[in-house]
């Protein structure tokens, strides 16, 4: 339980912003409204954001934009950026294609 | 404490579901969420497969219900796209007895009034000219499709909410508790909730909470495991499934794949506290794709996952009132399987609680169906 | 499917999965290293500067040298280091999955140390996604790797030591570096970092940031305008510059997710630079056998992260019976002391967001340095390291409390003293005898001292200043002396050009200017 557990507490209206347009995660091409929009929907996680809108989602894995993510859900939620659990770690860290995966069967020589 | 007309139990697809349709005749509701995050079981980690072909009968009548009345307009009811499309199901076969497989599947889902239907494999390839010749032969049900499980979820849950279902996440439910005879509260680590009916859809710890009131629900747990692809470019539509289960999957809107597989291990898994993925299951899952697309071989993985489902003993889920337990309404034991029924058990579940008459035939999901293996039923 | 087995993976062949690696080899366990970039040492290659500190924390060697020494040290401990190996996964019971060319394999370790670094992080400014706008590390991974000029006019935001130090390197790299800019009112990084950007004229502005890069399929030119306390932009006070490069230089973030994975408990620190996993002094995590060092368990210097290595390969030959609890004890004192000797003075992670006034010594801090990048001329007397006599001598402009001495070592003429204290200003001897050979100014990883000789006769004196650009000008070059505020004062001609292995690539230029532009002089440009 916390501040944020109750999904019906007042955060106020989503109010336009200038620079709604400008996208924040590259990978995906997701803008600043659009996230704040889904706060504002009911989106009070970084997990919901990232699946309902794919932020973070891309081939970085959002190496790039989650802080950026995470500051813009709080400021829309009036909370600490510290009390949103980070997106869940998966692998592969790194983007690998299938025919590599496949090939697990050969001992290395170290 | 807070009293409402319906506290569900469970934030994935099916409370959400529920919620939506309760909300919608008029009912005050109040979700209860053990994790911070609204679907994060099964609900966001499965494949994302809106199909009939290959289900018990006794569930066929919700998957087909569902299919022919809630998915075409979900989105529009919802206010969300749930990136639904009806283009069919491939469920693949290789050799001989994977076509006898698939052949008995078939014919008892026709049986029930399906259209589904055994096709050679250049028809197969008609339809997907990606897969392999490996592929001889492939039921199709053209009226099955897929849609995005995560966006689904979330829009239930978000237009239930917009109705003025309240959520409370974080709220680690430890027992329903009985009033004068009748399933009246709901107690969490913190706080106690009372209802008129309590709709108990927690995946693996419904067994738990149930237990608390006397059922038992006997479902195992099982670890799945599935992944998804950079955005390809457009290939297909179809849903796929193989009859060998090697893997399952479609591509998304998005243009990735989001494809599921297995290594055999699954009723054997631990995790470390988080589900999490097996080492050799993804490569296992690429070696399956490979053989059937070979084209795929050089897309780019970004991401796997794993989800523990509730598993039943007969493959199909508890959705019954319990006479025990007056005010108690079931929904657990998807059994993997839950995603593509969701909207029809959001619907009879709403329908059990305003004391309708189902929309469709759940009577073979009733709780009191286990019996000891000498004991003949009906 | 085969599993290999080592006593010890390393995911990391930075300064602390190095530093790990040859203390646990050295126990005789048998480790691996795994990398996916193609050269070993991590941030280390990029470092082309000197670095602080002490000689035990290889204090006044340049970066990519200790590099070079770390991966010797780890060969011949018999470690093996696998580049272009990429770690996909940390799974349950310690077992690396490695992608090694177009294949994966399978490891398990008995311990596995995570070493991943961390990665930069990034502001939101209309047109930060146009190309051309560019990480500082990015930056500094194209000029000092890979040999490529990031840009011609480039813009730095952020002036950290990152900020500060890549401006150095773009100016060395022979880019225009047109202004560093950052929100906060005072600068970040070292004074003496700043003051040497500022004397070659990059103006700074500080409580300032970008508003907009501008461009269409790349950048073309930054709008900067000043901000009030909220960070909120002042109106009418925007300045544009045309440049083809911005860089971003805003800190950094622990590259952690290995750990979250193998469910470490983690927290969110800022203090550490974000999502950490909460760990011991010795870098031991929650799940046994996997510990974790360097920038991954919070951001720090490098040296830092090399002691931290050390602690973890230590602790990690003690988890495994390699060494006993005693020998561990002993060991983790000795490393102890010593990070906790580079966690000392204005600059440790205790004092981070504290606002300093005075020096240890007790003396006003530069205002002048904190927002505008160089001590002013009515400040610089203040401080023990500028001194007046008659003669040769050094003049050491080190304002700040930082845990560096190369200078006393380097001296000896007894003319430098810092004592036991390393965070202590250095002293300028007055009653010590400077013989003019240079090994102070070139060992000073600031570039911060000046030999002086302030009347050399018929109205001339002379300052020798440390010199790190191409091409070196030679004897009889004439120019203009620069300031500390990198403002052309006077006439100035190169009377001495000095180079040596001793000095390790910084040149030592002496230069001839009037005698009143001794305290005054401190930087070359050549007509």
């Amino acid at each position: 339980m916390s501040e944020l557990s109750n999904r019906s507490k007042d955060i106020g209206e989503f109010v336009p912003m200038p620079d709604d347009d400008m996208i924040v995660c590259r990978c995906e091409e997701v803008t600043k409204g659009e996230i704040r929009k889904a706060v504002h929907e009911g989106l009070w996680t970084i997990a919901e954001i990232r699946r309902y809108l794919r932020c973070g989602m891309g081939l970085c894995q959002g190496q790039t934009c989650a802080k950026l993510v995470k500051g813009i859900v709080a400021r829309e939620l009036k909370c600490s950026p510290a009390l949103l659990e980070p997106a869940t770690s998966r692998a592969p860290m790194r983007p690998t294609e299938m025919h590599v995966f496949a090939d697990e069967t050969e001992e290395t020589d170290l | 404490m807070m009293t409402s007309d319906v506290i569900i139990i469970g934030a994935g697809i099916i409370g959400n579901a529920c919620a939506y349709y309760l909300a919608k005749k008029g009912y005050k509701v109040t979700v209860l969420e053990k994790s911070d995050i609204i679907g994060n079981g099964g609900s966001s980690r499965n494949g994302g497969g809106v199909r009939q072909s290959g289900r018990d009968p006794r569930e066929l009548p919700l998957a087909m219900y569902g299919i022919e009345n809630l998915w075409p307009n979900l989105s529009e009811e919802l206010g969300y796209d749930v990136e639904y499309h009806k283009k069919g199901n491939l469920r693949l076969g290789k050799t001989e007895a994977h076509l006898k497989t698939l052949k008995k599947l078939a014919d008892s889902a026709s049986a029930c009034g399906l259209d589904v239907r055994m096709i050679d494999g250049d028809e197969v390839r008609q339809i997907n000219p990606y897969l392999s010749k490996e592929v001889i032969g492939a039921s199709w049900c053209p009226t099955d499709g897929h849609a995005n499980p995560l966006k689904a979820t979330l829009a239930y849950y978000m237009a239930a909410r917009r109705l003025g279902a309240t959520f409370i996440t974080g709220e680690d439910v430890k027992c329903i508790k009985k009033i004068r005879g009748k399933a009246r509260q709901v107690i969490t680590q913190t706080d106690t909730y009372e209802g008129d009916y309590i709709v108990l859809a927690a995946g693996m710890a419904s067994r738990a909470i149930a237990g608390t009131v006397g059922i038992d629900i006997p479902m195992v747990q099982k670890l799945i495991e599935a992944l998804v692809t950079e955005a390809e470019p457009k290939m297909f539509e179809q849903m796929l499934g193989t009859a060998e289960a090697d893997f399952y999957g479609h591509q998304t809107d998005h243009g990735s794949f989001v494809i599921g597989g297995s290594t055999g291990f699954e009723l054997y898994k631990k995790d470390n506290g988080t589900p999490m993925n097996y080492s050799d299951t993804v490569p296992c899952i690429c070696r399956g794709i490979i053989r059937y697309i070979p084209m795929l071989k050089d897309a780019k993985i970004v991401r796997a996952w794993a989800g523990w489902s509730d598993n039943m003993k007969d493959g199909v889920p508890v959705i019954d009132t319990v006479s025990e337990v007056p005010g108690l309404v079931l929904a657990c034991g998807f059994t993997g399987h839950g995603f593509g029924i969701a909207p029809g058990v959001g619907t009879v579940v709403s329908q059990l609680i305003a004391g309708e008459e189902p929309v469709c035939d759940i009577s073979g999901l009733k709780y009191d169906r286990f019996y000891a293996k000498d004991i003949k039923t009906a | 499917m085969k599993i290999e087995r080592f006593d010890l993976i390393i995911v990391g062949a930075g300064p602390s999965g190095l530093s790990a690696a040859i203390e646990a080899a050295k126990r005789g366990m048998k480790v691996v290293v795994f990398d996916e970039n193609a050269r070993p040492g991590g941030q280390l290659f990029k470092q082309i500067h000197k670095f602080f500190g002490s000689k035990e924390h290889k204090a006044k060697i340049r970066g990519f040298h200790i590099g070079e020494q770390l991966l010797q040290e780890a060969r011949d401990a018999g470690v093996k280091v696998e580049l272009n190996a990429t770690v996909v996964g940390l799974y349950q019971d310690r077992e690396v999955v490695v992608r090694m060319g177009e294949e994966v394999h399978h490891f398990k370790g008995d311990a596995v140390i995570i070493a991943t670094g961390a990665s930069e992080n990034m502001v939101l400014f209309d047109g930060w996604n146009l190309p051309g706008v560019m990480g500082a590390g990015a930056a500094q991974t194209l000029m000092n790797l890979y040999g490529v000029k990031p840009g011609e006019k480039v813009l730095m935001l952020g002036s950290g030591n990152v900020g500060l130090v890549v401006s150095f390197q773009l100016l060395q790299a022979g880019c225009d570096v047109v202004a560093l800019v950052d929100a906060a009112p005072k600068i970040g990084g070292y004074g003496v970092h700043a003051a040497k950007v500022a004397r070659t004229g990059v103006p700074f502005y500080l409580s300032h940031t970008i508003k907009k890069v501008e461009g269409t399929d790349h950048v073309t030119g930054v709008t900067i305008a000043q901000v009030d306390n909220h960070f909120q932009f002042i109106e009418g006070t925007e300045k544009h510059f045309d440049v083809d490069t911005v860089c971003v230089a805003v800190g950094l973030s622990p590259m952690s997710q290995l750990l979250k994975m193998a469910g470490c408990e983690m927290e969110d620190n800022p203090k550490r630079g974000g999502q950490v996993p909460i760990i011991d002094d010795y870098g031991k995590t929650s799940v046994p056998g996997i510990f974790s060092a360097g920038d991954v368990s919070g951001i720090e210097e490098a040296s830092s992260a090399m002691i931290e290595g050390r602690m973890a390969g230590v602790a990690a030959a003690e988890y495994l019976g390699f060494m006993t609890a005693d020998e561990k004890k002993t060991e983790l004192d000795k490393l102890s002391t010593s990070l906790e000797s580079l966690r000392q003075g204005m600059f440790a992670p205790k004092n981070r967001g504290k606002n300093i006034t005075e020096t240890e010594e007790g003396i006003p801090i530069s205002t002048n340095l904190l927002s505008k990048g160089f001590v002013a001329d009515d400040e610089i007397e203040r401080y023990p390291g500028v001194i007046h006599k008659a003669g040769i001598h050094p003049v050491i402009e080190c304002t700040q409390n930082i845990p560096c001495n190369p200078c006393q070592d380097a001296c000896n003429q007894g003319c430098i003293s810092i004592g036991d204290n390393i965070t202590a200003l250095p002293i300028s001897v007055k009653d010590s005898k400077c013989i003019n050979c240079g090994m102070c100014v070139a060992s000073c990883p600031g570039q911060a001292i000046f030999l002086v000789d302030e009347d050399t006769g018929d109205g001339k004196a002379s300052i020798t200043l440390p010199y790190e650009f191409l091409p070196l000008p030679e004897v009889g070059a004439k120019g203009k002396a620069l300031s500390r505020k990198g403002e052309p004062v006077c006439d100035a001609e190169v009377v001495k050009v000095r180079s040596s292995k001793a000095f390790d690539n910084t040149s030592l230029l002496t230069i001839s200017v009037p005698k009143e532009y001794a305290m005054k002089a401190r930087f070359f440009k050549a007509e």
